[in-house]
C-alpha cells in the first residue's frame, strides 16, 4: 500500500469513526427511544414496540403538524430557489464593485440563526418595533404578525426565505460561472434572445445544481427547528407547529420522550423516501 | 575489553554513571510515573461539590462563588458554580445525569420536573435540612412524605404599577376589576399623567402568559382540579367565575399594547421602563433591575396583588424555585455544603436581588441579617405585601403547575399543554364566546392530564 493510499485510508476511518459517534449512534438511540416509553431521559425505560407509532400517527395533531411543515419547507424552497437563483443571475454580471456586492449578499447566511430571529422580534414587536413604528405612520394600526395563523406562518417563511436565500445564491452563481461562454454566443448567433438563452442554456446547465440545491434545502427546511421556535414556538395557537416543533413539545415539555422520538423517526422516513423519489424522478447527471 | 566511550555519552560516563544504570533509572522513572498515574493522585483527593445553578444574574452568581470560596478555606471541598437561565437547567441536569457525570446540587424551577427525578431516585431527600427551619405556605410540596428540595424563593408574581401616576390622578390601588378597569383607563392616553397603555399581559401559548396572566382567575376563586384530580374547571361552581375571568380579560385586552400575543418576558420589563405601560405584572427582580439602573424610577413603582370581580379575594401567582441534591458520591458533601450555605451565606444569596427573592423560610424575616438590606427599608410597602401573602387567608396563592391535590406531573403538563392561555386566546382574538372558550380548554385539560 502507498503512502498517499494510508493517508486516504485514515482519513477515511477518522471520518467514519466521527461520523458514527455523532451522527449514527444519536440517531440509533432517537429510533431505540421511540420503542419506549419514558417520561424523561433519565427516566426507566419500558419497552412498548411500535405503540408509540400507532398513537402518533393516531393524533391529529401530527397530520396538522406533517402538513404545516410541508407548507412552511415547500413554500421556503420555492422562494429561496427563484430569489435565489435571480439574485445569483444578477450577481454574475461583471459590473464594478461586483465582489463587495457578492460579499454583502451572503451576510444573512452568516449571521447566527438566534441573531436574526431575535432582531425580527424586536423590529416586528408591537410596541416598540421599527416595522409597527413604520406601519403606524403609514397608518396602520400594527403588524399583526404573530397574532393570524397565515400571518405568522408567512412571516416564518420570508424570515427563513431572507437568511437562507445566499446559500442558493452562492450556489448557483458558482454553477454560473463554469458554464462556458461559448455556449451563449452559439445560442445568440441562432437569435436566441435571452430568455431562451435562460431557458435553454442556463437552466440546463444549472441542472444539477439546482437538484442538488433543493435537494439540501428540503432535507434542511423540512427539520428546521430553530427560526420557528424563537419566532413563534410554533403558535399562535398551534399554527406554525411543525414536525420538529410538536416532537420537541412531546419529548421535552410533555413528559413523553417516546413518542417524541416516534414523531423525528417518523420525519426521517419521510424524508428519506421523499428522497428517493427525488432521485428516481430527477437523476443527477452521470459523468465518465 | 573496554568499550571506548563515545564522544555523546563522555560525560555521564565519567560522571561515574553507566549507559546501563542511566537507562535502568529512565526505565524506573517511567515506572514510577506509570504508577504514578495510575495510583489516586494527590490533588485528585480533594473533594469537588457540582452546583447548577439556575440564576444567572451577576449578583447571584458572585454572592454563590463567594460562599463556595469561604466554603473551601474551611473545609478544603470545592463547590464549583456553573450557572444556566432557570428555563434550561433542568435539560442540563438531564444531560448530565445521562452523561454519567450529574451535578450534585441542581436547581429547579419546576415541581413536576423535582417529582420526576424524585420517582427516578436520581435526587435524595433532604428532610434533615428541612426540618431545621420554619416554611411559609405553598412551598415545600413534599412527595411521599420526604421533602427533595429546599425552596429558596416564593418568586411570586403580582402587578407593579406607577405611584406617580396614581398621585397625579388620586387613584387608590385597585381592590376589584372594576376598579382596576378604572384605574388603567384614567392613566392611559397621551395626556399629563397618562402613558400610551395601561397594562402589558403576554397572551401567546408560552411560559409568560401562565406565570402572568393568571392572577386574576385565581383571584377569582377559580380551581381547574379537585382533590381527586377531577376537572372542575367548567364544574357548575367554577365555570360562572371563568366566564367572569374571560370576559374580564377581554375588556382588559383593549387597553394592552397591540399584539399581546408577541409580548414576552422582555415586554414585561422593557414596556414598563420606556414609559409604554403604567402597569405591569411581575416580581421583585422588575424592582430590584429598576433601583440598580434607574432608582427614581424605581421609587415611582408600587406593587398590588391581583384583584378579584367582587373584591373580597386577591391573588399572587406562585413561581418558585429551590435546590435538589442528586444521587451521587458526593451527596453527603452536597447536603453539608448546603447545610453550612442555608446558614451562613444563604442571606447573602437573598440579597443578591433582595425584593426578588422572597424568602421561604419564615425565620428570615425577623432576622437582622435580611432585613439590614436598604432595598427592604426603601420598598418595605412592597416586603408588607410580601409578608401578607404568606398569613392573609383571603389571599390566594396558585399556579397552573401546582393545581392538584399534591406535587404530579399532570399539573405540569397542564402548565405546558398551554390549555388555559389558548382559552383566553380564543376568547379575546379568536371570537368565540366565553362558554365556547371554556368548553373548549375543558375537553383539552381532560385530554392532558388522562
Amino acid at each position: 500500500m502507498m503512502r498517499g493510499d494510508r493517508v486516504i485510508y485514515a482519513i477515511f476511518i477518522l471520518a467514519f469513526a466521527l461520523t458514527a459517534l455523532l451522527i449514527f449512534y444519536p440517531a440509533y438511540h432517537a429510533v431505540e427511544l421511540s420503542f419506549q416509553h419514558r417520561k424523561s431521559l433519565v427516566s426507566a425505560p419500558e419497552w412498548v414496540g411500535f405503540a408509540n407509532y400507532g398513537h402518533v400517527l393516531a393524533m391529529p395533531e401530527f397530520w396538522s403538524a406533517l402538513g404545516r411543515g410541508v407548507i412552511f419547507s415547500g413554500c421556503s424552497i420555492a422562494l429561496q430557489l427563484g430569489l435565489g437563483l435571480a439574485l445569483a443571475i444578477l450577481l454574475d454580471r461583471k459590473l464594478p464593485g461586483m465582489a463587495v456586492i457578492r460579499g454583502l449578499s451572503v451576510l444573512p447566511y452568516l449571521l447566527p440563526t438566534v441573531v436574526v430571529a431575535l432582531t425580527f422580534r424586536w423590529m416586528l414587536d408591537g410596541s416598540t418595533g421599527i416595522i409597527s413604528h413604520l406601519a403606524k405612520t403609514l397608518g396602520y394600526t400594527h403588524i399583526a404578525w404573530a397574532d393570524h395563523p397565515v400571518a405568522a406562518m408567512a412571516t416564518v417563511i420570508l424570515i427563513s426565505v431572507w437568511i437562507w436565500t445566499p446559500f442558493v445564491t452562492l450556489a448557483c452563481l458558482a454553477g454560473l460561472q463554469s458554464i462556458p461562454e461559448e455556449l451563449y454566443e452559439a445560442a445568440r448567433i441562432d437569435g436566441a434572445g435571452a430568455w431562451n438563452r435562460f431557458l435553454h442554456v442556463t437552466l440546463p446547465q444549472l441542472r444539477s445544481v439546482i437538484l442538488v440545491v433543493v435537494l439540501l434545502r428540503t432535507i434542511w427546511m423540512f427539520n428546521k427547528f430553530d427560526i420557528i421556535w424563537l419566532m413563534t414556538r410554533g403558535g399562535p395557537q398551534h399554527a406554525t407547529e411543525h414536525l420538529p416543533v410538536l416532537s420537541y413539545r412531546l419529548a421535552f415539555e410533555l413528559y413523553d420522550v417516546g413518542k417524541g422520538a416516534a414523531i423525528s423517526t417518523i420525519s426521517f422516513l419521510i424524508l428519506s423516501g421523499l428522497i428517493v423519489l427525488y432521485f428516481r424522478f430527477f437523476p443527477l447527471d452521470q459523468k465518465d | 575489553m573496554t568499550r571506548k566511550p563515545s564522544k555523546q555519552n563522555s560525560t555521564p560516563i565519567q560522571a561515574g554513571i553507566t549507559r546501563r544504570s542511566a537507562l535502568k533509572g529512565a526505565g524506573a522513572l517511567a515506572g514510577g510515573m506509570a504508577l504514578g498515574f495510575a495510583a489516586p493522585a494527590v490533588h485528585a483527593q480533594q473533594k469537588i461539590v457540582r452546583f447548577l445553578n439556575g440564576e444567572p444574574s451577576a449578583d447571584s452568581v458572585r454572592a454563590l462563588r463567594f460562599a463556595a470560596a469561604q466554603y473551601e478555606k474551611l473545609t478544603g471541598v470545592q463547590v464549583r458554580i456553573d450557572s444556566v437561565p432557570g428555563g434550561a437547567a433542568f435539560q442540563k441536569l438531564q444531560a448530565s445525569i445521562q452523561a454519567g457525570q450529574p451535578y450534585e446540587i441542581g436547581t429547579l424551577s419546576f415541581v413536576g420536573d423535582v417529582l420526576l427525578l424524585a420517582g427516578e431516585k436520581k435526587i435524595v431527600p433532604l428532610n434533615d435540612l428541612v426540618k431545621k427551619y420554619d416554611w411559609g405556605p405553598r412551598i415545600l410540596f413534599p412527595m411521599n412524605g420526604n421533602n427533595y428540595w429546599y425552596p429558596y424563593d416564593y418568586n411570586l408574581c403580582w402587578i407593579n404599577y406607577r405611584k406617580d401616576l396614581y398621585g397625579k390622578k388620586g387613584l387608590k390601588a385597585p381592590i376589584n376589576w372594576a376598579d382596576y378597569l378604572q384605574n388603567l383607563t384614567a392613566v392611559t392616553g397621551n395626556g399629563d399623567g397618562q402613558l400610551r397603555h395601561g397594562v402589558v399581559h403576554p397572551l401567546g401559548s408560552d411560559d409568560a402568559t401562565n406565570y402572568t396572566a393568571f392572577g386574576y382567575l385565581w383571584a377569582n376563586d377559580v380551581r381547574i382540579l379537585d382533590d381527586k384530580w377531577n376537572v372542575v374547571i367548567d364544574s357548575p361552581e367554577m365555570a360562572p367565575r371563568v366566564l367572569e375571568y374571560l370576559d374580564f380579560m377581554a375588556d382588559l385586552v383593549k387597553l394592552m399594547p397591540p399584539s399581546p400575543r408577541q409580548a414576552s418576558w422582555a415586554n414585561l420589563v422593557g414596556d414598563f421602563q420606556g414609559d409604554i405601560v403604567s402597569h405591569t405584572p411581575g416580581t421583585g427582580r422588575l424592582i430590584d433591575q429598576m433601583n440598580l439602573t434607574m432608582p427614581a424610577k424605581a421609587a415611582n413603582v408600587a406593587s398590588c396583588l391581583y384583584p378579584s370581580k367582587s373584591g373580597k379575594k386577591f391573588a399572587v401567582n406562585h413561581g418558585y424555585d429551590g435546590w435538589v441534591v442528586l444521587d451521587t458520591p458526593m451527596t453527603q458533601e452536597a447536603i453539608k455544603f448546603l447545610t453550612w450555605f442555608s446558614d451562613e451565606h444563604f442571606i447573602n444569596f437573598l440579597h443578591s436581588s433582595p425584593i426578588h427573592y422572597q424568602p421561604t423560610r419564615l425565620d428570615i424575616y425577623k432576622d437582622p441579617r435580611w432585613l439590614a438590606h436598604p432595598s427592604l427599608e426603601t420598598f418595605a410597602s412592597i416586603v408588607d405585601m410580601q409578608k401578607q401573602v404568606l398569613s392573609d387567608p383571603n389571599v390566594v396563592i396558585r399556579s397552573i403547575d401546582t393545581e392538584g391535590p399534591e406535587p404530579d406531573v399532570r399539573a405540569g403538563k397542564l402548565f405546558r399543554s398551554f390549555a388555559l392561555p389558548e382559552m383566553v386566546q380564543d376568547r379575546v382574538f379568536n371570537g368565540k364566546s366565553s362558554a365556547e372558550a371554556l368548553k373548549t380548554a375543558a375537553e383539552k385539560i381532560r385530554k392532558v392530564i388522562a
